[in-house]
């Protein structure tokens, strides 16, 4: 502490305390602060697309390029002779909501089969992506088996580049826009939508969706990028080591609460301070209190001790 | 200042008026002229008094607009993301002092940052005062009562913390419950007791609420206030130096200096709480919501203070539960007893004993009042090393999920980590900081023997070069002179008497314990006898 001894007098010393002080809020926001602009649902709802408007035979081009060679060219997976899973499962009747979830999260086509994968951008355009299922519907689907896409649930936000001009897309937005806050503030239960995501969701998810470690290497992803309808699919189709709730489980109206919970406390302001540690919650604060609190008092403690003492 | 202002005549007669009765000048002067030792580690006491008046004061005002029920009401405040949701009453109230009374959220947020700084507070200063001796003869009385308002001070902000019924109290309230139920024979009984029934019941915050406005505070206080009396009779240890000895006290006379620079301290504590509340969000329960019994998450964790017994409680192995085979089997859980109960128990026990171990160990019955310098108690401080690992390992246990999540390593496999560390580290901890301790020591003795390395390289004529060393200071050179010697009354009396008769203290069980123990607890302290300051060759006075 003789460096401090020695300077402390300096007329300076004060304005030094200051900025320490403030650069020490600073560093603790720069590795707390919201990462990335977390943007809220970028989503684009429709109706289902009518059949002029797709394409089959470009679908059956892109699977067989690019899904076949873990799923089989007729979805029916690949598999040793213990029957357990090579490259990719059965996809035959998981249904064309497994499929929407899958590809829109950017999960498939997977990179790793071994491994859970993370959201990325999807890989391909929401025309692909209509035709890739209009494909799977026609001919690999077993019986229409597995859950359909939730269509009247609002998705992906239309996209500028989708658009020849702007005023087009900003109509598009617009629309889409009253969709989603539709779909929303159609909820009005907001005690059902809480109990169910507390008792169904959160102790994988999190209170806040921010997402949570589970066994064997896996992760419960944050839930805060995905769509009403992603999130309406993934709980319909169950995911990974999801486990699935069909609309026999929960409604489609209580999934709307559910939905609805989720979002609103997304987009709910941090009333306690701008910090708001990324709601991660006790482990956080308690960091915070102790390198920032305390650490600034005792340095207090210090700077209001020091004396000059003889050198030796 | 040649010339004594004269107070005015009114404020004097009212002085005089007091004096006459209670001879306060006189009892008054003595008291200002108490002198303070002027270190920043004597400090740290006073952080935690003044985190504990922030705390006094901001939960009054929270009182003012909490209601401690569980009645069940429909919520129609002005929050509306929860307006229409049925509630505790306690939830409802504490919606209201967020959002509908003025400078109620920033007051509840002081509160919770200053208790979470009040109990690291009150953690730095017991480790002050453990390594630096200070809980030796005549002050162990003092370290009981510290030990005393660290495990209140635990239990208090536990209840707090329970009280706002939302998400993270209710399951912190089930976790107590559970390590209540563990208890064999008298546990389902005591929850009822405390529950007045069932779980979650309808008197459980009605209760931890008297036990945390009223009944624990009063215990804190006056803990606190009987802590104070016994340091202002006794007065501070002081750190070793010139005219400081057992028997006097060098310092800065308590007025005026010290308590300018003690209140000005105070209002940085306050500042720092003050600030951290405007800016950083703290339990912020209006997200959490209400705590429904069938509402279960991951990611929440309890303050901090109680982070190592959910972390003993998260890597302890539930492989050695049994039955006791009575009637239909009666089922010892050991998984959640011993690390909510055994545990805990273990580290606040281990903690009140100590001084009273040493004693033992050392023999030592005189009054110290100069503090140890942590290295020159090798063993006592690694032991303290030690038992910050232990606590500390079991702390970041308590955050497995989240060390999982935000470094992605696999959650079973933290825990097996955890394990190996929480019986590694504090053998490793000790070992390391023993030799660091030893190395510190014979740094010492050199710097006595030799001076100190000044820096300065010297070309002899010979060719050869050299680095001067110079004489420490008088102050310095104190210091390291007045280095105690370890020594323990075991080691005095000789094993054998001069006609090769046992000693009889030492062949008894507990005799032959308390002479391995010294030995263990003395045998590789550096000795200081015989070294003449500045006799060693290279310093400047022999003319190198
Ligand atoms: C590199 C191999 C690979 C490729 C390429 C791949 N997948 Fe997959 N797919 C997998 C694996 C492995 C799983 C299982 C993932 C899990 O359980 O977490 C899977 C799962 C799925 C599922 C969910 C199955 C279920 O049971 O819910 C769907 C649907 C799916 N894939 C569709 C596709 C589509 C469509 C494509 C092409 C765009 C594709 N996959 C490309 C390996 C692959
Ligand atoms: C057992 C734990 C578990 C439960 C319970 C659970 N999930 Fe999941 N969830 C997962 C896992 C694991 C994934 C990732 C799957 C994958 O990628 O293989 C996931 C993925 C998701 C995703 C996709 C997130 C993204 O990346 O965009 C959403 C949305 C989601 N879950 C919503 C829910 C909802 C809503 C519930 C409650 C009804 C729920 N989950 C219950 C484990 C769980
Ligand atoms: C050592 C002392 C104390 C500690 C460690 C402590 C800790 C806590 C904590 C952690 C909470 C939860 C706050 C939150 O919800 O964010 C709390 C709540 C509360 N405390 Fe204290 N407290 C202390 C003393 C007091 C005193 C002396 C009073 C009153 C005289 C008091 C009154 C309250 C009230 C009314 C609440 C509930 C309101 C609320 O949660 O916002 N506390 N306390």
């Amino acid at each position: 502490m003789k460096w401090i001894t020695a300077r402390r007098r300096h007329p300076l010393a004060g304005y030094v305390v200051v900025i320490l002080a403030l650069a020490l809020f600073g560093v603790g926001f720069a590795a707390l602060a919201p990462t990335s602009d977390e943007a809220r649902a970028q989503t684009l709802s429709a109706e289902a697309p009518s059949p002029e408007d797709v394409d089959a035979a470009n679908g059956k081009t892109i699977f067989d390029q690019t899904c076949a060679s873990c799923h089989n060219y007729d979805g029916s997976g690949t598999y040793d002779e213990d029957g357990n899973v090579t490259n990719g499962p059965d996809i035959r009747e998981v249904g064309s909501a497994s499929v929407n979830f899958q590809v829109s999260t950017g999960r498939m086509p997977s990179m790793d089969p071994e491994n859970q994968m993370p959201r990325r951008d999807m890989v391909m355009s929401e025309q692909d992506l209509a035709d890739l299922i209009a494909y799977y519907d026609e001919s690999i689907r077993i019986d229409g088996a597995g859950a359909d896409i939730p269509y009247d649930v609002p998705g992906t936000a239309p996209q500028a580049s989708d658009f020849e001009d702007e005023d087009a897309y900003q109509a598009a937005v617009e629309e889409y826009e009253a969709e989603y806050d539709a779909y929303i503030e159609g909820a009005d239960d907001v005690d059902m939508g809480m109990k169910l995501y507390l008792t169904n969701c959160a102790h994988c998810h999190s209170w806040s969706g921010g997402g949570g470690a589970l066994t064997d290497g896996r992760w419960a992803p944050q839930i805060h990028e995905s769509t009403p309808r992603e999130i309406y699919e993934a709980m319909v189709s169950g995911p990974g080591a999801m486990p699935m709730f069909s609309d026999g489980v929960i409604s489609p109206e209580e999934k709307q609460e559910l939905i609805s919970y989720v979002k609103t406390l997304q987009a709910e302001p941090d009333a306690g301070g701008i910090f708001a540690l990324e709601r991660v919650g006790q482990v956080a604060e308690g960091f915070i209190g102790w390198t920032i609190g305390l650490s600034l008092i005792i340095a207090c403690a210090i700077w209001i001790t020091a004396k000059q003492r003889a050198h030796d | 200042m040649s010339k004594t202002t004269q107070a005015p005549k009114a404020l004097r007669g009212v002085g005089n008026y007091i004096d006459d009765r209670f001879h306060l000048a006189k009892t008054g002067e003595k008291n200002l002229r108490k002198v303070f030792p002027n270190h920043w580690s004597f400090m740290l006491g006073e952080i935690a008094l003044y985190s504990f008046i922030i705390l006094l004061l901001s939960g009054v005002f929270l009182t003012l607009w909490f209601k401690p029920s569980m009645m069940e009401v429909v919520y129609d405040g002005s929050y509306e993301r929860l307006q229409g949701v049925p509630m505790s009453e306690a939830f409802a109230s504490t919606l209201h002092i967020n959002f509908d009374v003025r400078g109620g959220l920033l007051m509840r947020q002081i509160h919770h940052w200053a208790a979470l700084i009040f109990v690291a507070s009150l953690v730095v200063h017991m480790l002050r005062v453990f390594f630096t001796g200070a809980f030796r003869k005549p002050r162990e009385i003092n370290w009981l009562i510290g030990i005393a308002i660290f495990t209140l001070a635990m239990v208090e902000g536990l209840f707090g913390y329970s009280l706002p019924d939302d998400l993270p109290s209710g399951m912190g309230v089930r976790i107590l419950q559970g390590v209540m139920l563990a208890l064999p024979l008298v546990g389902s009984y005591i929850s009822m007791f405390l529950f007045g029934g069932e779980f979650p019941g309808e008197d459980i915050i009605t209760r931890l609420y008297m036990l945390h406005i009223l009944l624990i505070p009063a215990l804190l206080l006056a803990l606190i206030v009987a802590h104070f009396m016994i340091l202002w009779h006794q007065k501070h240890t002081q750190y070793p130096g010139q005219q400081r000895t057992d028997k006097t006290v060098v310092g800065t006379p308590m007025f005026p200096a010290f308590a300018v620079k003690a209140g000005g301290f105070f209002f940085f504590t306050f500042a720092v709480t003050a600030g951290l509340s405007a800016f950083v969000q703290i339990n912020p329960i209006h997200l959490f919501g209400p705590f429904t019994p069938t509402s279960i998450t991951s990611g929440l964790q309890p303050d901090w203070y109680m982070g190592f017994m959910e972390g003993s409680l998260r890597i302890f192995p539930n492989t050695l539960d049994f039955t006791i085979p009575i009637g239909d089997g009666y089922p010892i859980v050991t998984a959640v007893l011993v690390p909510g109960l055994v545990i805990p128990g273990l580290i606040f026990g281990a903690l009140a004993l100590w001084p009273f171990i040493e004693q033992w160990i050392t023999g030592d019955k005189r009054a110290r009042n100069v503090a140890d310098r942590p290295r020159n108690a090798p063993t006592r401080t690694a032991l303290g090393v030690a038992g910050i690992t232990f606590y500390g390992v079991l702390w970041l246990a308590g955050s497995n999920d989240v060390l999982s999540e935000t470094f992605s390593i696999d959650l079973y496999l933290t825990t097996y980590i955890f394990r190996v560390l929480a019986i590694a580290g504090p053998i490793v901890g000790y070992i390391i900081t023993k030799r660091i301790c030893l190395g510190l020591q014979r740094r010492d003795r050199e710097t006595l023997e030799h001076g100190y390395e000044s820096g300065i390289i010297q070309q002899l004529p010979s060719g050869e070069f050299i680095e001067v060393h110079k004489e420490s200071s008088a102050e310095s050179t104190h210091v390291l002179k007045e280095k105690p010697a370890l020594t323990s009354t075991a080691l005095e009396e000789p094993e054998t008497d001069d006609k090769g008769v046992e000693n009889p203290d030492a062949r008894k069980g507990m005799g032959k314990l308390r002479r391995s123990l010294a030995h263990w607890y003395t045998k590789d302290d550096v000795s200081f006898e015989g070294v003449e300051p500045f006799r060693g060759h290279h310093t400047q006075d022999e003319g190198h």
